[in-house]
């Protein structure tokens, strides 16, 4: 064990001497960056993981078409590896990767450490035809350091024969009057358990991915931090919300999984789960990962929402762009690909066709919202993806949020394994989120 | 007949040889460091400025609950295994060096194998195993009648703490067996030889010749397990992710994620040279009690 332990700290002082070596290199940016000339050979090198570049590859052949002379290679790995790799990469100027991939989640973080590129003036034909909010965590200081992607607007997806079979409609309008609030919501989840046994969604009491909670904060304008960027996860609202959720797992409603897990996805595929509350990015992975079979069982409507009065019903989780290194030696190409992937609404439709991404661009009157998806009960999905989009509260996820979420997680295992109360957890998660943070 | 220059030769030979340790240690070990002392006194995202805010980190970590949570998981958990692998190897290590048992190699090698499998794979396989819902774990033990609820092995603070406990146990065991069996077998056979002609049983040669015998040694792997437990990275990590409620943070688990999840450098710098001086302390001890001069 000793030589295990040697090696890990080793591996620590080789990464702060890495780091230790960055600073020192930052004249080297300037070297190059002119753009290529002629028929010069370019390679930009992207660093991406591997559902993202399912959605990039169906664009690569037009691409190669119109920039014959740019080769691109992508280097796939997990998404959590790429930020702390590409954090030590442009501590030690390295101009490679060219391009990173970021979900919106990490986005605000990366951005503030300053090594991305400014691409303020370019994106600026793009900042009216995006979703708005998009933009707010790629901005730093009124400058622009990434291209939006894709968003993930929120939706209830939800089983036919369980809603049928609990006396529910199943007719999506239907549902979406009958189950119009969080409180219609549980009634409903009451009766189908009552009916079929199954529970309404899947979310693990100890190790919650929170991405239901922060949906239905986020329809509601909430946030860990609020619009002055203080700590807010103390405020009675939230609280409110909290308390929700609570209840329906004291009362057995909640299939004991954490979200997007494995454990979860058997759940799905055994018909112990009847909803699924989130971005649209999850018809993929019910239709093609968990639950194959199920051809017809599912339908889409809007989420819930708190209160009728309520001007905002939908919600945002998850999402992805791309940035340039400040180091790339080619930023021009770098952008061009960017600009040929992200704004152009031909490659955008295409990846949401095909690859699922429902684009952060608003392509409201593309023909392809209208198309029915079969395992879908022959629904138009993105129409209800669309309206969500357009009913969503101009929210960001802000630099502190990977730290905040992980903290909430602790909320609830405080509340459901020491029976702490909500407010007493919530308290404590605002206080170490001050005090690590540095916010009010 | 030495001549001068073969004189100075002489002087220097020795110095050139060991040479490469010294710079690869000042370059890889020394340097980083210092230099990690130096961030460990600043406020720093892992780029741009450094802001010198002296001792403040030091400050921050000596109140920071989960500080000192991680140095009492990494203590339980090494109560909760280390007494029980050192036992079973040193009943292993026995069984192999014993006459009678066939098929030595093998066994040494099956028992070793876990050491030198991927542990990130070994983690999943795990995963898989004390998975609550659907495990294979829980549904045996529920099939043959044990427990009528699922135990949540990754999902409560104790369970979690015993199931990295068991994790590690199943990785070390094979090595700490090995160690052992080398101290086994410096144990000169007259000794047990003796023994039987006195009549003695070979449950009492093995807890009166053969316990204080390798005393030394147990000492050796309980030390090495010290160090190995409060180093602890990725067994939590891919189990548990250090939870739930930090029950399984350990220092160097607690260090990555100040570092590189919540780009707190400076933060995560004080915890290293913190983890730095309970290691040095830790094998100080070690030199200590091997400082034999019987």
């Amino acid at each position: 064990m000793k030589r295990k332990s040697l090696l890990y700290v080793l591996i620590t002082c080789l990464m702060f001497s890495l780091l230790a070596t960055a600073c020192s290199s930052d004249n080297k940016q300037n070297e190059s960056t002119a753009p290529a000339k002629g028929d010069e050979k370019v390679k930009l090198v992207v660093w991406i993981w591997e559902t993202a570049k399912d959605g990039l590859d169906l664009n690569m052949e037009a691409f190669k078409a119109k920039y014959p002379n740019v080769e691109v290679e992508f280097q796939t790995m997990k998404s959590t590896d790429l930020y702390s790799k590409y954090l030590i990469t442009s501590n030690t100027g390295d101009v490679v990767p060219d391009i990173i991939t970021v979900e919106s989640t990490n986005l605000s973080q990366i951005v503030q450490i300053d090594s991305l590129l400014d691409i303020t003036s370019r994106v600026e034909p793009y900042k009216d035809k995006m979703s708005s909010y998009k933009w707010e965590d790629a901005t730093k200081d009124d400058k622009v350091y990434a291209m939006p992607w894709d968003s993930g607007p929120v939706v209830m997806f939800y089983r036919n024969d369980l809603f049928a079979q609990a006396g529910l409609p199943t007719d999506p309008e239907e549902v979406a009057q009958k189950i119009q609030t969080w409180d219609d919501y549980y009634e409903a989840a009451k009766l189908v358990k009552e009916k079929t046994g199954a529970m309404m969604y899947g979310d693990s009491k100890t190790n919650s991915s929170n991405r239901m909670f922060e949906s239905m904060m986020w329809q509601r304008g909430l946030w860990y931090f609020d619009a002055e960027g203080n700590v807010a996860v103390d405020s009675p609202e939230i609280k409110e919300s909290a308390d929700f959720l609570i209840k329906m797992q004291n009362e057995g409603l909640v299939f004991d999984a954490r979200a997007n897990s494995d454990q979860w996805g058997n759940g799905i595929r055994d018909g112990k789960i009847a909803t699924v509350v989130g971005g649209s990015w999850h018809d993929a992975i019910i239709e093609n990962q968990y639950s194959p079979a199920d051809k017809g069982k599912w339908s889409v409507t809007m989420m819930p929402k708190w209160s009728k009065d309520d001007k905002y019903t939908g919600a945002n989780q998850g999402g992805a762009n791309l940035a340039i290194n400040k180091n790339s030696k080619h930023p021009e190409e770098a952008w061009n690909f960017i600009e040929f992937m992200l704004g152009s609404e031909d490659s955008q439709v295409q990846m949401m066709e095909k690859a699922g991404l429902f684009p952060a661009m608003l392509v409201n009157n593309d023909a392809s919202l209208e198309e029915k998806s079969a395992y879908f009960n022959d629904q138009a999905i993105r129409k209800v993806y669309a309206q969500s989009l357009a009913n969503t509260y101009p929210l960001a996820y802000t630099s502190d949020f990977p730290m905040a979420n992980k903290l909430m997680t602790d909320v609830w295992a405080k509340v459901f394994l020491n029976n702490d109360s909500s407010e007493k957890a919530l308290q404590e998660m605002a206080a170490e989120l001050r005090s690590k943070t540095k916010r009010n | 007949m030495k001549t001068p220059k073969w004189n100075k030769q002489l002087l220097f030979a020795p110095y050139l040889y060991i040479s490469p340790y010294f710079i690869l240690f000042f370059f890889f070990s020394l340097y980083p460091i210092l230099y990690s002392f130096y961030i460990s006194l600043t406020d720093w995202n892992g780029s741009g400025e450094k802001h010198i805010i002296g001792f403040d980190n030091y400050v921050q970590l000596f109140g920071d609950k989960t500080f000192w949570l991680s140095l009492w998981n990494s203590s339980l958990i090494f109560l909760m295994y280390v007494p029980l692998m050192l036992f079973l190897g040193l009943i292993f290590a026995s069984i192999l060096n014993s006459n009678w048992m066939v098929g030595k190699g093998f066994f040494r090698m099956a028992l070793f194998v876990p050491n030198f499998v991927s542990v990130v794979a070994v983690s999943f396989v795990f995963i898989l195993l004390l998975n609550t819902q659907d495990g294979l774990v829980n549904s045996i033990l529920r099939s043959i009648g044990l427990i009528d609820n699922p135990i949540p092995w990754l999902e409560s603070p104790w369970w979690a703490r015993i199931s990295v406990a068991i994790m590690v146990l199943y990785r070390w065991l094979g090595y700490n067996m090995l160690l052992l069996l080398t101290g086994l077998q410096n144990i000169s056979k007259d000794l047990y030889e003796a023994a039987y002609v006195d009549g003695a049983t070979k449950i009492k040669s093995f807890f009166y010749i053969t316990i204080p015998l390798v005393k030394k040694m147990l000492l050796f792997c309980t030390v090495l397990s010290t160090i190995g437990t409060f180093s602890l990275f990725t067994e939590p990590f891919i189990l548990t992710q250090g939870g739930p409620l930090n029950s399984t943070m350990t220092p160097v688990l607690m260090l990555y994620t100040e570092s590189f999840q919540n780009f707190n450098f400076g933060y995560a710098s004080s915890i290293a040279v913190c983890f730095f001086i309970l290691m040095m302390v830790i094998s100080l001890l070690q030199m200590r009690i091997f400082d034999d001069k019987e």
